[in-house]
């Protein structure tokens, strides 16, 4: 299964000018917890559909809101020259095609 | 009696319901003013509005100006100016025009002093810059009391002379010092969003947890609704737990939705750090108490050991120019990486850089990868592409110098296979080639101890009166 058809919201911002965040939002704790479980959603699994180390990844569940988030290093400072997305809204594509 | 005396002297404290009305997340862009007068219909003991972030990039911070039109700013300051002096409510402003530095308070309070004489209002201000000196922040440099946050490098003595602009974000203990003083505004530079709701029901009793977490959630208005927007959002603080409810009737504060605010924006959505301490709502509770009302409780307060403040500084890098141009033929979108490699060659020896004349040239085709900050989006099998060629150089003239070069022979590069020998691209508009401006980032995001809050973020107190200059 496709994590786009599992997941309820997929969003990236900033969090900071030093990070981008992707929240994953579930309809309901079946979803949350077949998400939370799959190897798919690891830090190191995400860190190589992100094409970037394991190390500067982090993967949150945060249950009370059927959510996860994962918080990766930016490769440049927002705004800084040569950033391409200062608010870092457009960095969630990568989980889109994810399978769990 | 000014209105934050006649709020001390009410009565009111824990066991008793306060009401705080966040009437803007990002005051400036303009307010809903529907949903904010359905706010002041509840009788809010106070009025909170946060008017800056960090989010929109380093260069406000660099530049001094506002990331918002002059005219929609006026417009929603004296909205909220005129109905707190008028229902007699204490009005509470943080992060003075986008970023909060000196420039952007000044300019903040002046639109206030010009609102007051246009519209015959006297008051007491107290306003609180944000400053942060510079002598003080190379001594804490040098006695190793800065940390830099995330993947910052460590701060040093040359990043605090280059900043244009050097804040510290204050927290709820200058808002209180502030409120002491009894005003019937308060507006600040660079704050904690939190501390500008979370100031008044602490000073006056209620725990510290509930009161950081509600302003933390009412901060963003009615973005913790579904669905989410910008009206106004009313907390209604009891004690240990505190009630939510959107001021427009669309929007619900569901327990689920209210609990996923506590995502947004935030790296950790667990921790949520102050100046003063950490608020943690691992163990928080989110009860719906109706369709549009949820009842939050269970966070907890943790103080620090040493009072720190968040830095944030920001440094001019160059001059800006861009040129903007697409492309529809099939040959051109096939050669594109090729062919910008080539110009770049180019303009590097007709303009070279050396010395004081340095440059960064960035192409950038969006249709292929312009967009991800991360290697390994596939490129795009795109039917049209657009060109953004950007320049920052070390004046505004040689940025569009290298432009102007670029544009040519962008226009008129010979590749092989190529059938358009017209020109590669297409101009939107004349001329194509624009001066941005200045050019800015981020050069500290820093956390620093801080012995004296009071002696960092000091109360200025004046009175405004219907003929006070601006």
């Amino acid at each position: 299964m496709k994590l786009i058809e599992l997941a309820k919201v997929l969003r990236s911002k900033n969090a900071g000018p030093l990070q981008v965040t992707v929240d994953l939002m579930f309809a309901d704790s079946n979803a949350f917890e077949i998400a939370l479980q799959s190897e798919a959603l690891t830090a190191p699994r995400v860190a190589e559909a992100y094409g970037v180390s394991p190390s500067t990844v982090v993967v949150i569940p945060f249950r009370a809101a059927l959510a996860i988030k994962v918080v990766i290093d930016r490769p440049v400072i927002a705004g800084s020259p040569g950033d391409t997305d200062v608010y870092g809204a457009q960095q969630h594509k990568p989980l889109l095609e994810i399978e769990l | 009696m000014t209105a934050m005396a006649a709020l001390l002297k009410s009565g009111l404290g824990p066991g008793k319901p306060m009401r705080v009305l966040a009437a803007s997340g990002q005051l400036g862009y303009g307010i809903p003013e529907a949903a904010f007068r359905k706010g002041l219909a509840q009788n809010p003991h106070i009025i909170g509005c946060d008017m800056g972030s960090i989010d929109v990039g380093p260069y406000y911070l660099g530049s001094g100006n506002l990331a918002t039109a002059p005219s929609i700013t006026k417009r929603d300051l004296q909205l909220v100016l005129l109905s707190a002096l008028d229902a007699r409510i204490p009005l509470v402003i943080g992060t003075a025009g986008t970023a909060g530095a000196k420039p952007h308070l000044e300019q903040t309070l002046a639109m206030i002093r010009t609102i007051a004489r246009e519209n015959g209002r006297s008051f007491r201000l107290a306003w609180i810059p944000a400053d942060i000196p510079r002598d003080l922040l190379k001594s804490m440099i040098a006695a190793g009391r800065t940390q830099p946050i995330a993947t910052m490098p460590a701060l040093t003595e040359i990043d605090v002379e280059r900043a244009k602009h050097i804040v510290g974000q204050m927290g709820v203990e200058a808002f209180i010092r502030a409120m002491e003083m009894e005003p019937d505004v308060i507006v600040t530079g660079r704050a904690c969003d939190t501390a500008v709701f979370a100031a008044a029901p602490i000073m006056l009793g209620y725990p510290i947890a509930a009161s950081v977490h509600m302003a933390k959630i009412i901060e963003c208005t009615s973005i913790c609704c579904i669905p989410g927007g910008r009206d106004a959002m009313l907390g209604t603080l009891d004690g240990d737990s505190f009630t939510l409810e959107s001021m427009n009737p669309a929007r619900a504060a569901t327990p689920l939705s209210v609990a996923a605010h506590s995502l947004y924006e935030q790296a950790d959505p667990l921790s949520v750090y102050e100046p003063e301490g950490m608020l943690n709502v691992g163990e928080a509770k989110f009860e719906a108490i109706d369709e549009r009302r949820t009842r939050v409780s269970g966070a907890t307060w943790h103080p620090a050991e040493q009072y720190t403040v968040k830095i944030e500084a920001s440094e001019w890098v160059g001059e800006r120019a861009i040129l903007c141009a697409g492309s529809c033929d099939p040959r051109v979108i096939a050669n594109s990486a090729e062919i910008v490699s080539e110009v770049r060659k180019i303009v590097n020896e007709i303009v070279p850089p050396t010395g004081d004349g340095t440059y960064d040239l960035f192409f950038r085709i969006y249709g292929e990868n312009a967009v991800s900050l991360f290697p390994t989006q596939p490129k795009g099998d795109a039917a049209e592409v657009f060109f953004l060629v950007e320049c920052i150089a070390s004046t505004a003239e040689l940025a569009r110098s290298v432009i102007s070069v670029s544009k040519q022979y962008l226009l008129h590069h010979g590749f092989a296979g190529r059938l358009s020998t017209g020109g590669n691209i297409a101009f939107p508009f004349t001329p194509p080639e624009l001066p941005a401006g200045a050019a800015y980032r981020f050069s500290a995001y820093h956390i620093m101890d801080c012995d004296s809050l009071p002696d960092l973020f000091p109360v200025h107190i004046e009175t405004v009166t219907s003929d006070s200059a601006a």
